[in-house]
């Protein structure tokens, strides 16, 4: 089979994103499986496209415009010689995408599949909103150099690789405040990394990583023609991994009463101004909680009882003639006084 | 049998009438047991009985009455329906009350309260201000909830930068002068209630809420001490660099402050001069004697008496001499390294102090905090309460555009306060006014309301004057101080300025802005055309 060069200037005009890619449809539908495109900035090479008796499809790309290898499908191998501008893999489900030189921003945004490797350094919120269905493979995106700010925001699933090469005095190879609302996947890097959002830890790397680490990385070396780096890379000291905290980590707040107990003034901050103990008190309760007290005057009482019959806390006992209320019990209502007919009990304010 | 006469107090005088059903009623005396305001008492009721076996006629029977008294007067709290188990008694408004009038009649004195005004509670400018610009298209909006946003504003002097004391030595930027004091800080403060207007557990509360906001959540928030000082302890705790230290007309609590600083670890957030108030502007500090309580009298130095702080610092006699004076010996107090900011009244003239504060050829000038007229307050004369003062809204967007206009906004950092969260809304308010050009707001109100307090603006409670604060917030005495429960308030409180603190994420985001938004109106439209034309911002019908 041959491969379909396409030179998308011809005398100066510039062939339309919809031109070329139609072009490509009509190829693709003719059984061709291998393409050379010169391209001028055209969108979307490599998407949505498919062989119809399962072959591997083919693109060999310069120049490209945004979204390269953008919703491109299992079966799909997109080489980029050079850069590419801003959206590379974006919701890639299965293609092989190998971005020689640097990428604009938003590369592998919402990949969920395939695998990306991009031989220079990626934009701002790259990896954003990668995913994983757990039906497929994870999407891998391995990046030579380092990502823009804001990289991995909301990235739910899937394995990115940030390699930190000729980066080593950078101060964050992931820029700053990358991982926001970071809730799956895993994030390696190697290098600096500062202002991570805080719903994420950086962790050493286990044997489960390395071995990962290890396995994938010459094929991506391959890939951008780099294996000469593979004992640098493959040195696991500067190797650390980025994953979501679990939820109980994020709301890591202690209760209020725990600080009191634990950082506040032993006895209070009034201590040495108030008698204050802390208790709380309920409203109509008895004791010292009370705002008013009965006080009995033995000169006007005729000893009717109706006092100590009506008290609805029975807090008035009667001894040798004499009437006392129990401050333990009385809540301070009033009814004593009311019911007296002498006015032989008065409520004091207290 | 009581006599009536017209010229006295009647029952359907008073704002409240107490529904009372006698046949749900145990006779359990908790209500009248947990009024603070005395106004309903047990009594016994003579009624006819209709047994003809009987040769009495009549019997005693036990009933809850009101007080009908110019003292122990209803003022719609609720705790007797709140204790009752068989929701046998209420408080209901009259819409007849005119005990007010009553009051000045008998007492030949001016009526006095505590709370707000509860003449405005209509038609505020803040309902009428949207958030109308949403920027999905325009520049990237943000996730609330996900994206990380810086809340903070600076409090103390913000110099241009030409005017910055750098030089370049070497390759080095080098300070030639030490720069005047600037705090990052939260965008809301925890508005100047004084040990005194509230209760030491209230008080405590609130400290606690800002302590923990700080060291365990990370939210720089602060605190204003108000003008009845500041415990000594707190003084020389890490906790004092959270607090903002007010000094007030009566300059109380001033000797403790000055006596404590050889032992203090930590610079003051901040200092406050408190030159008036929203709530009733013209007048200075009101504590009257029943809230004297004893540790009171020692830390304001001061006897068991009303205590009226004067209208104005004596000492000074127009803006120039403020700026001259007051701001000097306040920064002079912290050698320069605490930023100095002051509050006022809003007021028509509120615009002339501002642009002189602005001349400050010192530095010195760290921030101007403008309290409108729906502001709460300890205790006030109702007259002051409802008929003087200055809406803050319009107030504010004066002074932020009289800076725009000579290209000076930012350089003293505008807070405003004043009855913010009055319609439930405060994270709205604050982020309205944010975009009018407010640096950040103060609330006390907000505050109170969360800690228990009953109140509204329509006239339940009011009372926080008479110190018989039935949520113990604004009380002295032990047994009303001690139902307010200190860990829960202070969680509260903590709970609340997270919420508020997603909810103004909620608004920053949308209109794509990480940072506070300060003076970005564009981002608000009204629906409201004067509102449109005195605020300079988008009609939108």
């Amino acid at each position: 089979m041959t491969v379909c060069k396409i030179k998308t200037l011809k005398n100066n005009i510039r062939m339309s994103t919809q031109e070329l890619l139609q072009t490509i449809y009509k190829k693709i539908e003719d059984g061709v499986t291998e393409f050379d495109i010169e391209a001028c900035g055209q969108h979307d090479i490599g998407s949505a496209v498919w062989n119809k008796d399962g072959k591997e499809l083919r693109f060999h790309v310069t120049n490209p415009g945004q979204r390269v290898g953008g919703m491109a499908m299992d079966g799909v191998k997109i080489l980029v010689e050079g850069s590419a501008p801003a959206d590379v893999g974006w919701l890639n489900s299965g293609a092989e995408i190998i971005v020689q030189g640097d990428c604009g921003d938003t590369a592998a945004h919402c990949a969920a599949g395939g695998k990306i490797y991009i031989g220079g350094r990626v934009g701002t919120r790259s990896g954003a909103l990668m995913k994983h269905d757990p039906r497929f493979e994870p999407p891998e995106f391995w990046v030579l150099k380092n990502t823009g700010s804001f990289s991995f925001e909301f990235m739910s699933g899937g394995i990115a690789v940030i390699c930190g090469y000729g980066c080593e005095d950078t101060t964050s190879i992931l820029g700053n405040r990358s991982c926001v609302g970071m809730v799956g996947g895993t994030v390696y890097v190697r290098g600096n990394v500062k202002g991570l959002a805080n719903c994420v830890e950086q962790t050493p790397l286990d044997k489960f990583d390395k071995d990962f680490l290890k396995s994938g990385m010459p094929e991506f070396l391959k890939s951008i023609n780099r294996g000469d780096l593979y004992s640098e890379l493959t040195d696991f000291s500067k190797w650390s991994k980025i994953i979501p905290l679990p939820k109980e980590l994020k709301e890591k707040k202690i209760p209020v009463k725990e600080f009191i107990s634990k950082e506040w003034f032993k006895d209070g901050l009034f201590g040495d101004l108030v008698e204050d103990d802390g208790e709380v008190f309920t409203l109509a309760q008895s004791g010292k909680a009370r705002l008013r007290k009965p006080v009995w005057n033995p000169k006007l009482c005729v000893e009717c009882d109706l006092c100590k019959n009506n008290c609805p806390q029975r807090a008035i006992i009667k001894q040798d003639k004499t009437y006392a209320s129990t401050d333990e019990k009385c809540i301070g209502c009033g009814i004593c006084a009311a019911v007296c007919p002498r006015k032989a009990w008065i409520m004091e304010t207290l | 049998m009581a006599s009536v006469r017209i010229n006295e107090l009647h029952k359907g005088d008073l704002p409240w009438i107490i529904e009372y059903d006698e046949s749900k009623c145990i006779q359990c005396g908790r209500c009248t047991a947990a009024c603070s305001f005395n106004a309903i008492y047990p009594a016994a009721e003579t009624r006819r009985t209709n047994s003809i076996a009987s040769k009495n006629k009549t019997e005693r029977v036990l009933v809850i009455k009101q007080n009908i008294s110019l003292e122990n007067y209803c003022r719609g709290c609720g705790m007797c329906a709140n204790v009752c188990p068989n929701g046998a008694i209420k408080a209901i408004r009259n819409k007849d009350d005119k005990y007010s009038v009553v009051y000045r009649a008998i007492k030949a004195d001016s009526f006095k309260k505590g709370g707000r005004s509860n003449l405005n509670t209509e038609g505020r400018t803040l309902d009428k201000i949207k958030v109308g610009r949403i920027s999905q298209m325009t520049d990237p909006s943000l996730d609330a909830q996900r994206h990380t946003f810086e809340l903070k504003t600076p409090f103390g002097r913000v110099l241009k930068a030409d005017k910055l004391n750098f030089d370049i030595r070497d390759g080095e930027i080098i300070e030639t002068a030490q720069l005047p004091p600037v705090r990052w800080i939260y965008p809301v403060i925890f508005g100047d209630m004084s040990i005194g207007a509230v209760s030491w557990r209230m008080w405590e509360a609130m400290a606690i809420a800002t302590a923990y906001l700080n060291e365990v959540m990370g939210i720089p928030i602060c605190m204003c001490t108000g003008e009845g000082g500041i415990p000594t302890k707190l003084l020389k705790s890490r906790y004092a660099k959270y607090m903002i230290l007010q000094i007030a007309s009566g300059h109380f609590g001033w000797n403790r402050i000055l006596k404590a600083m050889p032992d203090m670890t930590e610079d003051p957030a901040g200092i406050l001069i408190k030159i008036g108030q929203g709530a009733k502007p013209g007048d200075g500090g009101l504590l009257l004697a029943s809230k004297v309580a004893r540790y009171v009298q020692e830390i304001r130095g001061v006897p068991k008496a009303d205590l009226l702080s004067p209208p104005t610092h004596q000492g000074l006699y127009s803006i120039e001499e403020s700026v001259q004076k007051m701001f000097l010996s306040m920064n002079a107090a912290f050698k320069f390294k605490v930023p100095v900011a002051i509050k006022v009244a809003a007021s028509v003239t509120s615009v002339s102090v501002y642009n002189n504060l602005l001349r400050d050829p010192y530095n010195i000038v760290g921030g101007f905090f403008l309290d409108g007229l729906a502001a709460g307050t300890g205790a006030a004369h109702e007259i002051s309460l409802n008929h003087t003062g200055h809406p803050i809204t319009s107030k504010l967007r004066d002074c932020y555009l009289a800076a725009v206009h000579q290209g000076r906004q930012g350089e003293i950092p505008l807070f405003a306060g004043g009855g913010l969260g009055q319609s439930g809304s405060f994270a709205a308010d604050a982020f309205k006014l944010i975009c009018l050009g407010a640096n950040g707001v103060f609330t006390g109100r907000m505050l109170m309301e969360i800690a228990g307090c009953v109140g509204n603006d329509t006239g339940k409670c009011n009372a926080c004057n008479t110190g018989l604060c039935p949520a113990g917030i604004a009380a002295q005495n032990d047994n009303l101080v001690k139902r307010l429960d200190v860990d829960k308030v202070a969680q509260n409180l903590v709970n609340y300025i997270l919420a508020t603190d997603i909810e103004l994420k909620k608004l920053m985001a949308p209109i794509g802005c990480s940072t506070l938004p300060i003076g970005r109106s564009d981002a608000l439209i009204t629906v409201d055309k004067h509102i449109s034309n005195r605020l300079d911002i988008q009609y939108g019908c």
